[in-house]
């Protein structure tokens, strides 16, 4: 069921009614049947990995609870090689397989593994990741064990992020769902307000950029390098407008019955460095790495070379949590470069700042920086976006050479897209440096606080892309 | 049920909500309403542009005979020829990129008014294929539902939710507010040379021919299949002389696509003419006669209307 459906307008205001009208005590089976019914409407067989899962995490960390010494290790890895063996199974297989027989292939040899036929389950990697989290705090003594396992299974299956996170942690979730939340119609309205800018994000910016770009980046060979350069600068706010769009929904969505799951996206375009983008953008996916993969490999509290080593390893594998494709793994091959390039870079551009004077006009500065990050964000997306290497390497090729006109089926999708950026920026260049002033969206007066958001749902029913489908983040 | 209605009304919170949920409807009801009209006052009055072009289709046309189909209607049969020699008025209501939902649309709202004397229905390859973007463009009809009850049975075939969307007033004219403001300009009318409808196309294709397949068969949509059936019942039903067309390609073809096998056996069903120029050999040995493998140019564009009409006066 998709955020932006009939469908899903339907299910959440028969749920969230039945919830506030269930007492207490019932809600959690509430939550659990409609969550269930929610991912069903998508594949209804893959609801079975699912339950695979909770089952194993559930016991696991009741097994660690009750183990001690050794053994609790041994549950954890138990857990952690069945997550990450489904995830292998259904993402990765076809992809291993690919590589390996292509490594066969230059011995002369053939590969007798034969491919699978399946199709990847919506959000496997977002809620394998949820419940590998449970296990992993479980473990380090941070989180009690949830006895209760229908309460467990809503934590890995509560609907508004279960296919695309934000991906949450125990510490966070669990004790919420036996939190008694009254009806607070201030709540209400302020959940369904993020969900309105959510949708706007998804239909009226996302899903019209969309247009564009599948237009160009779906037929690589027969574009010139100025549509391909304007289709990638138009991907790099698509992919952020879609997937925030789909974090705001979902904050908003569970927010309207009272949880408050974590803040995934903080105006990521707006950041001044690579590394302050990533403790912007996706930041429930950024922290997970850093708790669980990049800390217990040591960090930065190790030697030079191996920080920059644990930097890029952290990056690879988020690439390849991202698809199972070279394309992603590349992606977060240059993310890491970046990172590692900023780290060692850091002395001479402080020196090059001071001699050419610009850290004495602040905003200039910052204008350029802002907008170099966006730029190296915006490169590294075009191996996020190409069907293939092949496919990447012409577009950047193609880009570079500066030539051809802008590609325009229509004049009227340029500007559709030109305005929905510039509303977009506007909207983020506020909330970033004119905190606190005007505001129309936290206005006093009812008249005028709701006027901004009828306003809002006219745009998105005269401008928004109705047809569009899913998120691009489903797929992950 | 009787408890819950009590638990909402005595509840402050609920209350309030509903208050400020009703204040908020109301305003967004009172600005849709407000821009929706607007727009429609718009749309009415365009004077070029696409969608100036379906509104004349639908609400002006006299014409005695119309020409239907997507851009291979739209770009290959020049009404002036067919006036000339068929001594009767003759518009082009196709348009481009279209699929059959999008001709039936206009033949409703065309029937309210009167019935036309002939009517030539272009037919092309893969007409009949599933293809979720056939549904997405019936919007383009969206505007007339409201006026147009005849219309509203295609209209609803967009989506489910159809009926729902089209409460609001300002759906109607999603995607629309720029061509809209260009429609009421003289914009289009300097770009684009509109001929009743036929708009011209001037290139030259200068490229060997090409084989293509039809061997492989595609998904068939039976909504298509059926609309195409009413499209025919509804023209035999007004007396109209209807000619189903496929007009010219360049291009070999290797087997015969299913949608023209299946356009052509409910034709021969009803006894309309299946007029079919795919193989026509004067095309397939001409490439300057082509904008592009699917499209004559305005040379062919002569060519063809005339062999049309030549076809049409032997056969009256």
């Amino acid at each position: 069921m998709l955020f932006n459906s009939f469908h899903f307008l339907f299910f959440f205001v028969i749920v969230t009614t039945l919830y506030f009208l269930l007492p207490h005590n019932r809600r959690w089976l509430l939550l659990l049947l409609s969550s269930c019914y929610f991912y069903m409407a998508f594949v209804p067989v893959y609801i079975l990995i699912l339950g695979f899962t909770i089952v194993v995490d559930y016991f696991a960390g009741i097994f660690i609870e009750n183990a001690a010494g050794k053994k609790r290790k041994f549950f954890l890895v138990c857990s952690l090689v069945a997550n990450i063996g489904i995830l292998c199974v259904f993402k990765y297989y076809n992809f291993i397989n690919e590589n390996f027989s292509f490594l066969l292939h230059g011995f002369g040899l053939t590969n007798p593994i034969p491919y699978l036929s399946i199709l990847l389950p919506i959000g496997l990697s977002f809620h394998t990741f949820q419940a590998m989290s449970y296990t992993i705090e479980v473990y380090r003594g941070h989180q009690k064990t949830e006895r209760h396992f229908g309460i467990y299974a809503l934590y890995v299956m509560f609907y508004p992020q279960l296919v695309a996170g934000p991906i949450e942690r125990p510490q966070n979730l669990l004790h919420q769902f036996r939190q008694q939340y009254d009806f607070d119609s201030d709540r209400v309205f302020e959940g369904l307000k993020i969900m309105i800018w959510g949708l706007f994000k998804k239909l009226v910016i996302a899903d019209r950029l969309g247009i564009y770009v599948s237009g160009a980046y779906n037929n690589v060979p027969e574009q010139n390098g100025m549509t391909l350069l304007l289709a990638t600068i138009f991907f790099s706010f698509q992919v952020y407008c879609d997937f925030s769009g789909y974090s705001d929904i979902a904050i908003g969505a569970a927010k309207v019955m009272g949880f408050d799951l974590m803040t995934n996206f903080r105006r990521p375009i707006l950041a001044k460095s690579t590394g302050e983008f990533w403790q912007r953008w996706h930041i429930s996916l950024s922290t997970w790495f850093k708790d669980y993969l990049y800390f217990p490999m040591g960090g930065s509290r190790v030697s030079v070379p191996r920080w920059y080593m644990n930097l890029m390893v952290v990056f690879l594998i988020s690439g390849l949590w991202h698809g199972a494709n070279w394309t992603y793994i590349i992606w977060g091959g240059i993310n890491g470069f970046y990172l590692v390039f900023a780290i060692v870079t850091q002395k001479y551009r402080d020196r090059f700042n001071q001699f050419t004077g610009i850290v004495k006009r602040p905003r200039l500065h910052l204008f350029f920086q802002i907008s170099i990050t966006f730029l190296l964000i915006t490169f590294s997306r075009i191996f996020f976006r190409s069907r293939n290497i092949s496919d990447a390497v012409q577009v950047i090729k193609k880009i570079f050479t500066f030539k051809g006109s802008i590609f325009n089926d229509g004049t009227a999708i340029i500007i559709y897209c030109f305005f929905a950026i510039f509303f977009l920026l506007s909207v983020e260049l506020k909330k970033e440096f004119y905190r606190g002033s005007f505001t129309l969206s936290r206005h006093k007066n009812f008249w005028v606080r709701n006027s901004y958001y009828s306003f809002l749902i006219i745009l998105i029913i005269l401008l928004g892309v109705f047809d569009g489908g899913q998120f691009i983040y489903f797929q992950f | 049920m009787s408890k819950i209605l009590t638990q909402i009304v005595t509840q402050r919170g609920y209350l309030y909500l509903l208050k400020k949920l009703a204040a908020f409807m109301v305003l967004f009801i009172l600005f849709d309403f407000i821009i929706g009209s607007f727009f429609r006052y718009l749309y009415f009055r365009q004077t070029s542009g696409w969608e100036f072009r379906t509104k004349y289709s639908v609400e002006d046309t006299r014409a005695d005979i119309l020409i239907f189909g997507a851009s291979r209607a739209q770009q290959q049969y020049n009404p002036i020829f067919f006036e000339e020699r068929l001594h009767q008025t003759c518009y082009n209501v196709g348009r481009d990129g279209q699929p059959i939902f999008y001709y039936y649309g206009i033949l409703n709202g065309v029937l309210r008014r009167y019935s036309p004397k002939m009517i030539f229905l272009d037919i092309e390859n893969g007409v009949f294929n599933s293809e979720q973007s056939s549904y997405d463009r019936i919007g383009v009809l969206l505007p007339f539902y409201k006026t147009h009850a005849e219309m509203r049975q295609v209209i609803e075939l967009k989506s489910p939710y159809e009926k729902m969307k089209l409460q609001s007033s300002i759906y109607p004219f999603n995607s629309l507010l720029f061509k809209i403001a260009v429609g009421n300009t003289k914009f289009n009318k300097n770009r684009n040379e509109d001929i009743k409808g036929y708009i011209p196309l001037s290139g030259e294709l200068h490229e060997p021919i090409r084989t293509v397949s039809f061997l492989n068969q595609h998904v068939l949509d039976t909504n298509k299949i059926n609309v195409y059936r009413s499209f025919i019942n509804d023209c035999i039903k007004h007396h109209i002389k209807l000619y189903i067309v496929c007009s010219p390609y360049y291009m070999k073809t290797i087997g015969t696509d299913t949608s023209i096998s299946i356009a052509k056996k409910i034709a021969h069903e009803n006894n309309v003419d299946f007029i079919d120029y795919s193989k026509d050999e004067l095309f397939l040995t001409n490439s300057t006669l082509f904008d592009d493998t699917v499209h004559v140019n305005v040379a062919g564009a002569r060519i063809f209307s005339n062999k049309l009409i030549d076809n049409i006066l032997v056969k009256e």
